[in-house]
């Protein structure tokens, strides 16, 4: 790379240049970092394809946090977690309040994007306390990306 | 010849070969940049990045290095016309190298890879967007860079002839650096604009890290115009106008350029007035950095 310019840089090295230059020193450190880098990567790859165990599907689950009271509505924060090895796509999450036996509230969402082991957080919004009733949060559905 | 004098001159001599080296490295990484950024906001890349297999990631560094290998032997990294296999073999590996360190801390700054990122997803993201990097960096000198004695003699006689007839005022140079920066900060980053990767990456960063974009943009912007010998540089260097200091021509550009960036944004709906300010500067500072990259590449061109 670097005898890219050496022609014009000095033109008294112009003719040494054409014929074969021993490498410099800086040539040669930074050919070995760029070798030692690229062997890393592979490296790396590698050993990623070559231990990789049989992967399980995904395996989204969803937990739950504890209730917060905000301008006189209920949040309910909720981590959504990949536990499987592969990624997930359109997540949906789905809660439901149900008070006396009947639903009087549901929520809804959906995460594009899972992959494996990735977290994600959000949050579900009542108008009504769901301390009182019984709260049922589920992932309802995902696609193969 | 003392030996003392054989010995300082070998020592100027290394010197030198390591300015040269660096030299070139930085030349190639301001071609990576020009070539990668735009890949760089596009968030398909990432995903792809995601859920890549290792054998996927495998045969994508054996096809970038086939292309840069094909490009170093033809036309690539070297003027003279006969590259060696070995030779091409050799820098093919250290263009692949710089995309891949360029695209590495463009991720972290962009905060796509963490230390929270699953190492696979990671490789996979840094794989794939290293492909134009790296593809820009072997194209560093091809598109950007002319002979330099030749230019400088032909700019020097145009300016010469120039400030013979009228001379130029410094007004003028400065506007024309304006408009200059401010087509090529709307060429790469008016396609980026409108997309959701910009209030994506924003919501992804904090202050730390946009802190650390204004530095990448201002270094790139500095790289590019100053330290990367590209075409017309000797020229630029002749031009006159408030642009003329190397400090001041980079920040300078880099405020035009965020200016461009604010004005894409509320142009695409992106942001409007009763968004909140901290919305406003990161929405900016983030595209503000792909604008830089394309302000100093116009100024260039002129």
């Amino acid at each position: 790379m670097s005898n890219v310019h050496s022609d014009h840089d000095s033109p008294s090295e112009n003719s040494s240049s054409e014929t074969k230059q021993p490498r410099s020193l800086a040539e040669q450190a930074s050919f070995s970092i760029a070798v030692l880098m690229l062997a890393t990567l592979v490296g790396l790859v590698c050993y990623l394809w070559l231990g990789r165990r049989e992967q399980t599907s995904p395996n989204p689950v969803v937990i739950t946090k504890p209730i917060e009271e905000l301008s006189g509505q209920f949040h309910v924060p909720f981590e959504l977690m990949n536990q499987g090895d592969s990624t997930a796509a359109s997540v949906q999450v789905i809660a439901e309040l149900y008070i006396k036996g009947a639903v009087v509230e549901t929520g809804e969402q959906q995460i594009d994007f899972l992959s494996s082991h990735e977290t994600e957080s959000g949050a579900f919004i009542f108008s009504q306390d769901p301390r009182e009733g019984k709260l049922l949060v589920r992932v309802a559905s995902y696609k193969s990306p | 010849m003392t030996l003392g004098s054989m010995k300082r001159r070998r020592k100027r001599q290394q010197r030198a070969n390591w300015t040269r080296e660096i030299e070139d490295m930085t030349r190639g990484a301001c071609g990576g940049f020009l070539f990668g950024v735009p890949l760089l906001y596009t968030m398909e890349v990432w995903w792809i990045g995601s859920t890549v297999s290792s054998p996927l990631m495998l045969l994508a560094i054996a096809t970038t290095w086939a292309i840069v290998f094909f490009l170093n032997r033809t036309e690539g990294f070297r003027r003279t016309a006969n590259v060696s296999f070995t030779d091409a073999a050799r820098d093919t590996i250290e263009t692949i190298a710089i995309g891949l360190v360029c695209t590495t801390i463009m991720l972290v700054i962009l905060r796509e890879v963490t230390l929270q990122t699953q190492l696979s997803e990671a490789l996979g993201k840094i794989i794939f967007e290293s492909v134009p990097f790296s593809i820009g960096v072997a194209l560093s000198n091809q598109f950007l860079s002319s002979s330099p004695d030749e230019d400088r003699s032909q700019s020097s006689q145009q300016n010469n002839a120039l400030q013979d007839e009228a001379p130029k005022p410094e007004i003028s140079g400065t506007f024309a650096d304006i408009g200059a920066t401010l087509i090529g900060a709307i060429i790469i980053a008016f396609s980026i604009a409108p997309t959701d990767e910009i209030p994506m990456l924003a919501a992804a960063t904090s202050e730390v890290w946009l802190l650390a974009t204004i530095a990448i943009s201002l270094l790139i912007s500095y790289g590019i115009v100053f330290e990367a010998n590209f075409a017309n540089k000797s020229k630029r260097q002749q031009q006159q106008g408030l642009f003329q200091s190397p400090l001041s021509e980079t920040i300078m550009s880099y405020l035009i350029s965020l200016v461009a960036a604010a004005m894409m944004l509320w142009f695409f709906q992106q942001l409007d007035f009763s968004d909140p300010a901290s919305m406003w500067l990161s929405y900016i500072l983030l595209l503000g950095l792909p604008a830089t990259v394309g302000g100093a590449a116009g100024r260039l061109a002129i």
